[in-house]
């Protein structure tokens, strides 16, 4: 048995904590847990004070009454437990006052039948003076309400100790001492009072669990504020995961293992023209036969998407599953990505693209077909009506190039051997400029890239070719290739010439990436091999060559060859 | 001849340099530890200890943890007043609310230790030290939760009503510093008791209005009533005189009674001569906060003079 003036000690300790603690709390205001911290402290300190009082005081009678006004503190801590809990891990919806009422209906039972007990004897039904140890202490019969009031502390404990375990086991907590803080917190009173109802404790038939709720309440304290110092108070976090799911962009549908709807988020309702009453809680199939129909007839590798009954709208839809930790599936999640702004965009370039494939073409070639008809003076005016009308058709060849390329930014494209696409583009090039001389050492075979680099590199290399028209110094390519630089998977082509140079304006309109009215490139050559290097994922660089000249650093990732 | 070097050299310019330093830097401490004392209300604590230690002396207690007890919960009090007030303080002391805003955080944490301290000491003075001692707490927590406010105008309206509120201020004191010391030792409700209870509420009432003094333009435009607010500080003056002749009145009703013996009357005196040459400089005193502070330790001199007599006797 310990001595009973360290008990005291303790009990004096545990009244100071407790209104310390309280106060502190109760100035922490509005951080959440912070009131029903400061109230249960402020019943661990009642219960604290009329223990000390109790045991000081002299004779049956003068025992009782602190045994039985001690009630009144002992009611509060389990509510104040609960709605701590519930508050400070973000359960904020619970924590209304009608529940708060509703709670605190049986304490307050549990108050007025202890405070009343001569009255009725409910809480006790036989009080007795034992002496233990030389010190005279109260021995009381526990009667039914004893038992009422034990079984429903322990039932709100528990209830309040499934969120703050929720909170430890989930990754909101970064920080280990903040964990440890909670588990302290949970463990210290609860263990206290089973050892103290089991007898194992050596305190005189006083129950100890107060100071159990003080150690308690000063680790919830440092973790109120704590979290707060590090600015991760985890209240929000909740209600951030919901916001995120209920704002995002994208329509959600959450399945459960047996594939009903348990959860849509309001865009899903809304790209769906649905009311989530109507759909929540029933089959996938009977719910959404749209949606449905297209995700459980897909294959593995189909693209999903969910076109509108009028046409105007059409989504992307994915499907994945959701597991739990032990990689159980306990659900699908559907995401639908509205992609109707891509689709209208997609198909202008269709029609655009039908028009400079054939429409343009054809009237160059007209307009080819008129001028070689024209008898003037040594055939001059014919001859720059033809360079004009060629101009055009290059021009239209070159939209055409853009047009495919963003075409195969949506389509899958095969990797293809650098060498030969160097290579079709150098010949492109002395095709078009025979005077023009293209140093070129060539690629290992397996040095596989992009397929969509063949619009990239001949275009480069004519760029190259026919921008250096002088013929002092001769038109002279250099192009070097090293593969695996910087990176082991990517591939650095340096294409050289000792041309004109590039203007700074055009290069400067290629960095930033978009033009306006006053502030534009010359023509489409340059951004197409930028738009192209940017679809596959590499980088372009250029750099003014000496003396004269441009030097185009392109790398771009290397692909694994075909099988 | 050529003159010998003296032996008391003059401090080189390097040493001076550092003996002014040194001097400064002792000055900056002094005056950090006078504004923590006073704006802190650390003073306050301590006039108020001292109250209870002559309150003990006189009732013959024995000793106890009350002076403490009451020290820590007057901290308390005051800095938590302090810092419930810093809107309206900012006007009439702006060093104070400065202090205050500052260190608000330590303030209150330190307060709340004062107070949960002495709360938990209180409880081994039994249930009634526990109870007075309980009384500001929920003071504490219905202002914080501006349920004066709410409740409020009546409240408000009591606080305003003149006289009442030094009243009410000198009435909470005095049960306290009477009432903690012989809580803490069952002491029974004796005529000297009720003496020293009659003598600390007048003199605290005093020391209520004193302050009013400096501060009634604004308690003017605030709509408070205060004694100088509505009779003018001359007749304030006049007054407080008033009310140090009834104390007076009341030592000598308690001197002819055998209720005092002559070592306490002579410590209460003392307490209330530095009273009325406090109230003698009211009006006619540009250091009218030197005044109100005054007031306050008013008696600590009397607790010096019965320490004195009865360890001289």
């Amino acid at each position: 048995m310990i001595p009973l003036t360290v008990l005291k000690a303790a009990l004096i300790c545990t009244v100071a904590i407790g209104m310390v603690g309280g106060l502190i709390a109760w100035r922490e205001r509005p951080t959440p847990g912070s009131v029903p911290l400061a109230v249960l402290l402020a019943g661990q300190c009642w219960w604290s004070v009329t223990l000390l009082f109790r045991i000081d005081a002299v004779g049956i009678a003068a025992k009782g009454f602190w045994v039985d006004v001690s009630w009144v503190g002992i009611a509060v801590i389990p509510v104040a437990w609960l709605f701590f809990s519930l508050e400070y891990s973000g359960y904020h919806e619970y924590v209304q006052p009608r529940y708060v009422a509703v709670a605190s209906i049986v304490p307050l039972c549990i108050a007025v039948i202890g405070a009343t007990n001569t009255a009725h004897e409910l809480m006790y039904v036989h009080s007795t003076l034992v002496e233990i140890n030389g010190a005279t202490m109260l021995d009381r019969t526990p009667g039914p309400w004893f038992w009422i009031a034990a079984g429903y502390t322990y039932l709100l404990g528990l209830l309040g100790t499934i969120p703050l375990l929720e909170l430890i086991t989930s990754d909101v907590l970064a920080f280990r001492a903040q964990s440890l803080a909670l588990i302290v917190g949970i463990v210290v009173p609860w263990l206290t009072n089973v050892l103290y109802l089991l007898g194992a404790l050596p305190t005189y038939g006083v129950d100890p669990t107060p100071i159990g709720f003080a150690v308690s309440g000063v680790a919830y304290l440092g973790a109120l504020t704590r979290f707060r110092l590090f600015g991760t108070n985890p209240a929000p976090i909740r209600y951030a995961r919901r916001l995120a799911f209920d704002r995002m962009e994208e329509g959600a549908i959450v399945l459960d293992s047996n594939g009903y709807v348990v959860e849509l988020n309001d865009r899903a309702a809304t790209f769906l023209r649905t009311d989530p009453d109507d759909i929540l809680g029933r089959a996938f199939a009977d719910a959404l036969p749209q949606v449905a129909g297209i995700v459980d007839c897909a294959g593995p590798n189909d693209r999903m998407v969910l076109e509108a009954d009028d046409g105007t709208r059409a989504y992307d839809v994915s499907a994945c599953s959701i597991v739990d930790y032990t990689g159980r599936t306990i659900g699908r999640s559907i995401t639908l990505h509205d992609v109707s702004a891509h689709l209208r965009r997609q198909r202008r370039l269709t029609v655009l693209n039908r028009v400079f494939r054939h429409n343009v073409r054809t009237t160059t070639q007209l307009i080819l077909g008129c001028a070689s008809e024209i008898d003037d003076d040594a055939g001059r005016i014919a001859d720059r009506i033809e360079g004009h009308a060629m101009a055009i058709e290059e021009l239209s060849e070159k939209v055409r190039r853009a047009i495919d390329l963003f075409d195969r930014d949506r389509a899958d494209r095969r990797p293809l051997p650098l060498d030969s696409i160097l290579c079709d583009a150098i010949d492109s090039a002395r095709d078009a400029r025979p005077a023009v001389s293209v140093d070129y050492d060539g690629v290992p075979d397996d040095v596989y890239v992009d397929e969509l680099l063949t619009v990239v590199f001949e275009d480069l290399i004519e760029n190259a070719a026919e921008h250096n028209t002088t013929a002092d110094p001769a038109p002279r390519i250099r192009i070097d290739v090293r593969s695996g630089e910087p990176e082991v998977d990517v591939v650095r082509v340096v294409v050289a010439d000792n041309g004109p140079g590039i203007d700074d304006e055009e290069l400067a309109v290629l960095e930033e990436g978009a033009e306006t009215p006053l502030r534009h490139g010359s023509g489409i050559g340059l951004s197409l091999i930028t738009w192209g290097i940017d679809i596959v994922g590499g980088r372009i660089e250029f750099a003014d060559a000496d003396p004269t000249g441009t030097i185009a650093t392109v790398e771009v990732p290397i692909r694994s060859r075909p099988p | 001849m050529a003159s010998e070097p003296s032996t008391q050299s003059r401090p080189t310019g390097s040493t001076a340099l550092w003996n002014r330093s040194t001097i400064s830097r002792a000055r900056t401490v002094l005056e950090r530890l006078r504004n923590a004392l006073l704006y802190s209300s650390t003073y306050l604590a301590l006039v108020a200890a001292a109250e209870v230690a002559l309150v003990m002396i006189v009732l013959s207690l024995p000793v106890n943890l009350s002076p403490l007890v009451v020290g820590l919960v007057t901290f308390a009090v005051y800095v938590n007043d302090r810092l419930a007030d810093l809107e309206i303080d900012e006007a009439v002391a702006p060093n104070r609310t400065a202090f205050v805003r500052r260190h608000q955080r330590v303030l209150y944490v330190a307060g709340a230790i004062a107070y949960g301290v002495a709360v938990a000491l209180a409880v081994s003075g039994g249930p009634l030290a526990f109870g007075l001692t309980l009384l500001p707490g929920a003071f504490w927590v219905l202002y914080a939760l501006d349920y004066f406010a709410a409740l409020g105008s009546q409240i408000r309206r009591l606080k305003e009503v003149l006289i009442v509120n030094s009243a009410v201020v000198a009435l909470a004191w005095s049960v306290t510093i009477v009432g903690m010391p012989m809580a803490f030792t069952n002491a029974p409700i004796t005529p000297t008791a009720g003496v020293l209870f009659g003598y600390l509420f007048l003199a605290t009432f005093v020391n209520t209005e004193i302050p009013n003094v400096p501060d009634v333009e604004s308690d003017a435009a605030a709509g408070v009533s205060t004694l100088p607010v509505v009779v003018g500080v001359r007749r304030t003056r006049q007054s407080l005189y008033g009310v140090v002749l009834l104390t007076l009145g009341l030592i000598a009703y308690a001197v002819l009674r055998g209720l005092l013996v002559p070592a306490a009357a002579l410590a209460l005196l003392a307490g209330l001569a530095c009273l009325v040459t406090t109230i003698a400089f009211l009006g006619r005193s540009d250091a009218e906060r030197r005044l109100a502070i005054s007031a306050e330790l008013s008696r600590v001199p009397a607790l010096g003079v019965l320490v004195l007599v009865t360890v001289g006797l």
